[in-house]
């Protein structure tokens, strides 16, 4: 199917564009996400949002999607003020998100699901569903996606793209006029991508407005007609696509100053950066071999020196977070090998923490904490077989109550908060702090870090970032996976970066390059 | 009021409204007699509160007690039974009799917690499963071996244990006190703690999950043995039917007490308030000489409002 | 488990109930002469209505992922209260609706209990059966009440040459295959079983649709109540005792899942009760010492749901979302 790129022919029109934001501000626990973003998205015309993680993207999708309300600003919809309260208010003013997690219900067929709230009825009193006309009907829209499967198919029979082409066909049943596509490619095939494409060209040349969020540079350029650049909240740039190269937007979405204040950082011990690895396992405190999960990571292969930070970067879907879920034996390998001190890592996390492996996991709620319990309960944790005596494991209150008191000092948990008061009630920082007190707690020889300051305040990074440094000044070895590169280059030794399972990618300190390593997270050339 | 409702202490308020309660319509009631029946009639419950308050702490439920019960009543009874048991007359008869319930416990219960644990069946239908399949086999053994319902002539040093009051004190005084050592004082007890308040944190922090989990329902069995003990002792019987009536008053107990049906939440001694709570309802209505039935509805009303009252803390008392 | 063996797997759990119904036909075929008859399996398709009933109410609440122990009790209060009103005279037809009332009503105190007051179901409905066992006593008076002959003679009427009790629960599994496949509530129900949270999102009305499926599970109590006094002509103290085990079994057999999302009444449910009871026919044939039932039931229970739960796991190990290596267009 074919598509005409860049609809460099089309005339421009000069009503007021279907969705218009304007001076959006929105923040988040005292973070200010959005500081006054204004741009419009015009009928028929396809427009393209990149920027990095964080940069706030998602957000400007979910205040349009209805999940959330801006704290400053207005949107505009069809030139009347838009105020969803909530997706469905989203919905009935005719704005379709099709979001990364699909919300699909996988034991009923396309059709049900297309019209799971409007099904066609029989109309004869009882509420008989008129098979025909679901099955007429949800063809139909299958057709307008290009999607070749019976109505009847069960979607759980379906590939991650096709239920994709899916959700859109659910948007187009509900009559939408604005479709919000969020990182659409992620799971999709090459030949899925392109049915994408044709697909989302057909709708804009129908007269539908698009707004198309994605990492993959490549296909933002040739997709959309125009683009919008997010940097920190703000507007960076905007303009018609052919206005712009790759380069330059990368350039855009990276900006040039620092905006944080890292702690310094002094050369390490030994960095288990290929050079400095002599012998074959040359002072490495991990080491990981040729490690394969078919899906998930592909013949990967690094060293982690003692006393060094080595960061991970790369997008989301990359398979870091998977990665560090392998090393920490919470999901299987094919095959490969890891190696922690010389010796072969394997078994439950339990074995791994006793060798001296600990994980600081991506969602503190679900997998970092106890919520419901205390903070002195959740820094002890980890250390409580430690310090519990033989035979029946009675527990030595006194080297826990120290331990903990120990670990409060060295995180700096806010003082207000009492060893008794439940996790729930602290801040997003000072949970985090718990967290890592937890790991420190055992005086870890490798700490698997994983976006650790995700939603935390830049007072409480600042201090979490000197914490990783006097771990690793200790002689331990630290892997922080982050998607911030410029947090990643404040605090490492070197960076590796991942993409598509694999490393594309791997910097030194000297040699750190905010848009190379971008560039590597985006392409799978090597750097 | 939610401060209130919300405190430890809120059981034995409604112990305090309950005896208040009873006093002046029933005859009997306030007497040294009632008081040792009481006392006496409430340590099965003790024991068998106790053990399922520690599966309750790591969100799970044991709704098979009453047929260990039963099964560890029909085995002690099979082995040192004065006429036909296998040990019968022996000086061995008991100690070996006594193991023989401990084991039957702790199986039963190493069954529950494997399929709860490893293969993840839902704790209240493998529970109520078993509840059947074991107490059936309570019958169908008793009925096999000795070809009748219940087992008598059991050697008189076990019947010590029900006649003497003091020695059934001991032993339920003993696991309780044992159960809140584990819990207070040694890392099994936290780890009970840490499964139920979130079970993936808990494995990511080193806590093997699955073999506390299965601990948990292998201690309830145990409990649930050792009620059994105190039981078929006090009623000089080994029969499958002792404690059947007990089940609602085993949860009751422990939720009204302030252990939580979702997990992370529960002490011993929170527990022991909850059993003397529904003890005081249980002799009240005995001496009220309230039809069996009633007692029933009782007993589900008293079920009902624990889970409520359960459901109000979680949501609405935040506390420390 | 490697992913690659788990498809077959599946699907060979899929086949066990219809497997065990063969084997039951075999084994008891073989061992007793008048077991594979005409006339027999009349009787058994007879005696499982009223089990077949209540299983079809207890699927649409397995569906949501929820459960109601008390359906048991729910006939008991029923049928207690009917015979009563039976035998101080009033007409068929009340006793009938006021069993089917009283179903109502139960399941009405269920939704409530689950949908406002936010009790997990099993505890809920646990207190339920307690308190509607004893109100079930109290009514009876612990004794047996025999009825008089017009409920019998419901159970032996015939219309077109088929046993009354069978056209009703027949009529019943047709109504609720109907309502399930063919109209929105019962595909909502299905979505709601399988992601209550995107069924939320989706704006599905979940109250509702939690509160109508304990309604229904308790008139079918009641339906179910009337086809079994309809055989047995009497209220024992024992009625409807076990009636939940049996229907869960019967439900979970056929395919429906404990977890939600996923059952089918016909032929699913239908299929369990018929199976349940052909295995106690047969016990009963075979003359089997009648002690060992317990042990029996609880282990076809047990079977049954072991199979759903290792189900259930094999499908979330399949659905994880996999990266996909040769990822997107660049």
């Amino acid at each position: 199917m074919d598509f005409t790129p860049n609809n460099a022919e089309r005339p421009k029109t000069n009503q007021e564009p279907v969705v218009v934001f304007e001076r959006i501000e929105k923040s988040f626990f005292g973070v200010k996400v959005l500081q006054g973003v204004s741009f419009g998205v015009g009928v028929g015309r396809i427009v393209g949002l990149v920027g990095e993680n964080g940069a706030g993207k998602s957000t400007l999708m979910n205040l349009l999607g209805g999940n959330l309300q801006p704290d400053a600003g207005e949107l505009r919809v069809n030139g009347h003020r838009y105020t969803p309260r909530n997706p469905k208010d989203a919905r009935a003013a005719g704005i379709a998100f099709v979001h990364q997690e699909l919300n699909l219900f996988s034991n009923l067929s396309i059709a049900e699901n297309l019209f799971l709230t409007d099904f066609p009825l029989l109309g004869i009193g009882v509420p008989w569903i008129d098979r025909r006309a679901l099955r007429s009907r949800a063809a139909e829209l299958l057709r307008q996606v290009g999607l070749d499967h019976s109505p009847d198919t069960l979607v759980e029979r379906l590939p991650a793209g096709e239920r994709q082409l899916v959700e859109i066909a659910k948007a187009l049943g509900a009559e939408a006029r604005v479709i919000l596509l969020d990182e659409p490619t992620t799971s999709l095939s090459s030949r899925e991508c392109e049915r994408l494409f044709a697909l989302v060209t057909q709708l804009r040349d129908r007269g539908m407005a698009l707004l198309y969020i994605s990492h993959a540079l490549g296909d933002v350029l040739r997709l959309c007609d125009d683009l919008v650049v997010l940097r920190d909240g703000e507007r960076v740039g905007s303009g018609a696509t052919k206005d712009f190269t790759h380069d330059r937007l990368v350039s855009m979405m990276v900006g040039r100053q620092l905006n944080q204040i890292y702690p310094e950082r002094r050369a390490p011990i030994q960095t288990g950066s290929s050079e400095s690895m002599a012998s074959p396992d040359g002072g490495a405190v991990l080491q990981v071999d040729r490690i394969s999960q078919p899906g998930i990571v592909r013949d990967l292969s690094f060293k982690l020196g003692a006393g060094e930070v080595l960061g991970i970067s790369g997008l989301m879907g990359a398979g870091r977070s998977e990665l560090a879920r392998i090393l920490f034996g919470l999901d299987p390998f094919a095959s490969g090998e890891v190696r922690l001190s010389g010796e072969l890592l394997t078994g439950s996390p339990r074995e791994r923490i006793r060798r001296g492996l600990a994980f600081l996991t991506e969602d503190r709620r679900q997998e970092g904490l106890c919520m419901e319990a205390s903070i002195a309960d959740n820094l002890a944790l980890v250390g409580l077989p430690a310090n519990s005596r033989t035979p029946a494991r009675f527990l030595d209150f006194t080297g826990i109550q120290s331990a903990v008191t120990r670990m409060r000092e060295a995180v700096k948990l806010s003082a207000k908060a009492t060893d008794g008061q439940a996790v729930r009630t602290l801040s997003g920082g000072n949970q985090q702090k718990v967290v890592l007190g937890k790991w420190l707690l055992m005086e870890p020889k490798v700490l698997l870090l994983d976006e650790p300051t995700r939603g935390i305040d830049v007072g409480a990074k600042f201090e979490i970032y000197q914490l990783i440094h006097q771990l690793a000044d200790r002689g331990a070895g630290v892997l922080v996976i982050s998607s911030e590169i410029e947090e990643l280059m404040g605090i490492c030794d070197r960076i590796l970066v991942m993409r598509g399972g694999e490393i594309t990618g791997e910097f030194r300190r000297d040699d750190f390059d905010r848009e190379r390593i971008l560039a590597a997270a985006l392409h799978s050339s090597k750097a | 009021m939610s401060r209130i409702i919300g405190s430890e202490f809120f059981v034995l308020f409604l112990c305090l409204i309950a005896f208040a309660a009873f006093a002046p319509f029933t005859p009997g009631f306030v007497s040294t007699g009632n008081f040792e029946n009481l006392l006496t009639a409430c340590l099965p419950l003790l024991v068998l509160a106790t053990g399922q308050t520690m599966v309750l702490i790591t969100g799970g439920i044991d709704l098979s007690v009453t047929a260990i019960i039963g099964l560890s009543s029909v085995v002690g009874a099979l082995v040192m039974g004065g006429e036909q048991g296998w040990l019968g007359g022996s000086p061995m008869a008991m100690p070996v009799a006594v193991a023989g319930m401990l084991a039957t416990g702790a199986l039963v219960g190493l069954f529950n917690g494997a399929c709860i644990a490893w293969l993840r069946m839902p704790a209240f239908m493998v529970t109520l499963t078993t509840t059947m399949f074991f107490s059936g086999l309570a019958v169908w053994l008793a009925k096999k071996v000795v070809n009748a319902e219940s087992i008598y002539h059991l050697p008189p040093a076990f019947l010590a244990l029900g006649a003497q009051a003091w020695m059934a004190l001991a032993l339920a005084v003993f696991a309780t006190f044992v159960a809140h050592v584990l819990l207070a004082r040694t890392l099994l007890g936290r780890w009970l703690y840490a499964v139920g308040h979130n079970p993936r944190a808990s494995l990511i922090s080193g806590v093997p999950v699955a073999g506390v989990t299965v601990g948990a329902y292998v201690l309830s069995g145990i409990f649930a043995a050792m009620a059994a003990i105190l039981l078929t002792a006090r009623l000089e019987t080994g029969s499958p039917n002792h404690g059947k009536a007990l089940l609602l008053d085993v949860i009751g107990a422990a939720v009204i007490g302030g252990t939580s049906l979702f997990g992370g939440k529960g002490k011993v001694l929170w527990t022991v308030y909850g059993v003397l709570f529904l003890s005081l309802i249980s002799n009240g209505l005995n001496l009220l000489n309230l039809s069996d039935f009633l007692i029933t509805i009782i007993k589900g009303v008293v079920i009902l409002v624990a889970a409520l009252l359960d459901v109000w803390r979680t949501r609405f008392v935040r506390g420390s | 488990m490697r992913a690659s063996n788990s498809r077959p797997l599946l699907r060979l759990l899929d086949f066990a109930p219809v497997a065990l119904f063969v084997a039951v036909l075999l084994v008891f075929g073989a061992m007793s002469d008048k077991f594979l008859t005409a006339d027999n399996f009349t009787q058994i398709l007879v005696q499982s209505s009223s089990t077949a009933v209540v299983a079809v109410g207890m699927t649409f609440v397995l569906l949501t992922a929820g459960v109601d122990l008390s359906v048991g009790a729910i006939m008991f209060v029923g049928a207690g209260i009917a015979g009563k009103m039976a035998l101080a005279g009033q007409p068929l037809s009340l006793c009938v609706l006021t069993m089917l009332g009283v179903g109502l009503l139960g399941g009405a105190v269920n939704a409530v209990l689950v949908t406002r007051f936010k009790l997990v179901a099993f505890i809920a409905t646990l207190a339920t059966l307690y308190i509607g066992r004893g109100m079930g006593r109290w009514i009876t008076q612990t004794r047996a009440m025999n009825l008089p002959d017009s409920f019998l003679a419901l159970g032996s009427a015939k219309g077109l040459g088929v046993p009354l009790p069978l056209l009703i629960a027949g009529a019943v599994v047709l109504i609720a295959q109907w309502v399930l496949s063919m109209t929105p509530f019962g595909r909502q129900l299905y979505a709601l079983g399988n992601n209550p949270d995107a069924a939320r999102k989706a704006g599905l009305p979940t109250t509702r649709l939690l509160t109508a499926v304990y309604l229904v599970c308790g008139v079918c109590a009641g339906l179910g109540g009337l086809l079994a006094l309809s055989q047995l002509g009497s209220v024992s103290p024992k009625f409807g005792e076990l009636y939940e085990f049996d229907a869960i079994t019967a439900a979970v057999l056929g395919g429906t899942s404990l977890f939600g999302g996923r059952g089918r009444v016909f032929p699913g449910t239908v299929l369990g009760a018929v199976l349940l009871k052909s295995i106690f026919n047969g016990l009963v044939m075979v003359q089997a010492d009648p002690y060992l039932y317990p042990l029996i039931t609880s282990s076809i229970i047990f079977g049954a749901v072991l199979i759903d739960s290792l189900r259930s796991h094999l499908m979330v190990r399949l659905g994880r979302r996999k990266i996909r290596v040769e990822a997107g267009a660049n």
